[in-house]
């Protein structure tokens, strides 16, 4: 699987080079600003990208645009985006187009090889997955919300694992019930929010955006 | 007596020049008529004023040997600027009062000089020309007493001048020092203003404090992410790839790896918090206005951030304001029951305006830990206030007030 990261310190690059090498992963650039990160995309055309927020020139949210512009130019392109630190807005923009293949995880989170590698695989096939802590600062500030309170206990713990990325099988095992009970439950979340029955995998990543939106 | 002496006899035609000053001054301002002259040459003719002032505040104060410190004025750009710098100054009032205190004493006491001067200088050369009076009306010194021989002149010239030597030995130095108190004392500013020049010292150095502050904030938020942080990420990627790679069975090894990936994963967070509290990362990334945005979006009461025209705030006040924003929506969801919250940040004058009202039920007890403890600390830091009004049934505002000091 042929990857393109953009991330401007030297030793997290090497790291993650070193990493996805052992991994079976083919790192075919290191970009190490915003601008050689697109060049990098249309020059290799990586089955994923990841990249960092803050990038050079500015520092600031370089990578979050980055990644923005290149999904208008290539739409659904897979990007999985590592940050020092999460926010729930950056989250949010990432998934807005709908087309999904979106990661967005602290960068702590590489070090849990496995898990990094399984996140890396889910995006390049056009999952989603948001880190952990994006999910609490859902769980904990969306209390009150009209849509979010319509949900039961369990339904929104389905939600919180499915915007992690993970398949319903994977959810049955988590919560310990059956995969007819998980897909009962994504149903019902579906319904609640008003999402139409079309395709299910574009159907998660707005159930996700809703849960992100907290709109009604 | 020579150093008053001279201070007084220089000082009588500076004094009778500073007559000139209010006609000068007056012509100046009625210029104004020969189209608008006046409008350029007032403000200068305040500031020469300033000058002459100045020149006889140095001279006072070095007969009285005290220091004093320099109240010369450059005139900033522009017509307008030009006469609400002049107007404003409180020293242009002083210089004014000034004229008339150094004209009254001035005068006076630089005649008073010249006469104990002018009587030794008198005595020599009219003692000395005695036989040139007419008989008739001979020379008459210490006031009557004629004088009608050489041995007369000699006796009568010399205790005339040895008592008028005497008077301006008296006298001179202490009219002098009269007269450079009065001056001084014109000039000096009052306890009121020099109050108000210290708080204005004290502002400004405060600003920059602020200013200093904020650049060290963001420099050791930049340097914790491409430093300590990035190090430690890097630190637990080989830890993590150490434990992928160790051959099953090597179990002690396995769990002082597993110890110290879970130490570094538990470090990263601690850091993460601590770079949090100091200066918020979206802060840097996006600027006030995108991370008050952040806030309101993620918050468990719909919330409205109107943020208008603050300027440029220093980076502390930036994230006073920021924690202050969200310690202020988190209350509202805990505790408030509102339906939606109002954020506005408005400048008025030197201070930013924080004003958060929701329409929820009101009663916040502060006593009981409901945050607003904590929104007053942030503040307080700043030297900033904070008005709660939280009636039973609601709505709940807070108003907090952050000095700027720009």
């Amino acid at each position: 699987m042929r990857v393109v990261i953009a991330e401007d310190n030297i030793l997290l690059s090497a790291g993650m080079e070193y990493l996805l090498a052992a991994k079976g992963f083919e790192v075919a650039e290191v970009a190490t600003d915003g601008p050689g990160f697109i060049a990098a995309v249309q020059r290799h055309r990586p089955d994923v990208t990841i990249v960092d927020v803050r990038l050079p020139p500015s520092f600031r949210d370089e990578g979050i645009h980055a990644a923005l512009e290149i999904r208008r130019a290539r739409p659904g392109l897979p990007v999985l985006v590592l940050s020092q630190y999460v926010e729930q807005v950056y989250a949010k923009e990432l998934l807005s187009d709908g087309h999904g293949a979106v990661g967005y995880l602290l960068k702590d989170r590489v070090s849990r090889v496995s898990e990094f590698v399984d996140a890396l695989h889910r995006v390049a096939k056009g999952g989603m997955v948001m880190d952990p802590e994006v999910i609490a600062q859902l769980m904990t500030t969306s209390q009150g919300k009209n849509t979010i309170q319509t949900l039961t206990r369990r339904e929104r713990e389905v939600l919180a694992l499915m915007a992690q990325g993970l398949g319903n099988t994977a959810i049955g095992e988590h919560l310990v019930i059956t995969d007819n009970a998980v897909h009962k439950h994504i149903g019902n979340i579906f319904a609640k929010l008003g999402l139409p029955p079309t395709d299910s995998g574009h159907r998660r990543v707005l159930a996700v955006l809703t849960f992100l939106n907290n709109q009604p | 007596m020579w150093r008053g002496g001279r201070y007084l006899l220089l000082g009588l035609p500076g004094a009778i020049a500073t007559m000139l000053v209010p006609p000068l001054l007056a012509a100046a301002a009625l210029s104004t008529g020969l189209a608008g002259a006046g409008l350029v040459i007032f403000p200068r003719a305040l500031v020469a004023l300033r000058r002459w002032a100045e020149w006889n505040r140095r001279r006072a104060a070095g007969l009285l040997g005290v220091p004093v410190s320099s109240r010369y004025v450059s005139l900033s750009q522009g017509i307008r600027a030009q006469w609400r710098q002049v107007l404003d100054d409180p020293e242009t009032r002083r210089d004014i009062g000034w004229v008339w205190r150094h004209i009254a004493t001035g005068i006076p006491a630089g005649l008073a000089a010249l006469a104990c001067i002018g009587t030794a200088v008198f005595t020599v050369v009219a003692a000395s020309l005695w036989w040139l009076f007419p008989a008739d009306a001979p020379l008459r010194l210490l006031t009557a007493i004629p004088v009608t021989s050489w041995s007369w002149a000699l006796a009568l010239g010399g205790g005339q001048i040895v008592i008028s030597g005497l008077v301006a030995f008296w006298a001179v130095p202490k009219l002098a020092r009269f007269h450079a108190r009065t001056c001084l004392a014109a000039l000096e500013p009052s306890d009121a203003d020099q109050l108000a020049e210290r708080v204005g010292e004290l502002s400004e150095s405060r600003a920059g404090v602020l200013d200093a502050h904020g650049a060290e904030l963001r420099r050791i938020e930049r340097d914790l992410h491409d430093g300590t942080q990035a190090r430690l990420v890097a630190i637990a990627m080989q830890l993590g790839m150490a434990r992928e790679t160790l051959p099953e069975g090597s179990e002690p090894l396995a769990e002082l790896l597993r110890h110290a990936h879970e130490g570094a994963e538990e470090a990263m967070s601690e850091l993460r918090d601590v770079i949090r509290t100091m200066y918020p990362p979206i802060l840097a990334d996006r600027g006030l206005a995108g991370a008050l945005a952040a806030l309101g979006a993620r918050s468990g009461v719909p919330a409205e951030v109107d943020l208008g025209e603050v300027g440029r705030l220093p980076a502390a006040v930036e994230a006073a304001a920021y924690f202050i924003v969200a310690e202020t929506l988190a209350n509202a969801a805990k505790h408030s029951c509102a339906t939606r919250v109002l954020v506005r940040l408005t400048r008025a004058g030197d201070s930013l305006l924080i004003e958060v009202t929701d329409d929820g039920i009101g009663g916040v007890a502060e006593a009981r830990g409901t945050g607003v403890i904590g929104i007053r600390r942030r503040a307080a830091a700043l030297d900033g206030t904070v008005l709660v009004t939280s009636p039973v049934g609601g709505p709940t505002s807070i108003t907090v007030e952050l000095p700027c000091g720009l």
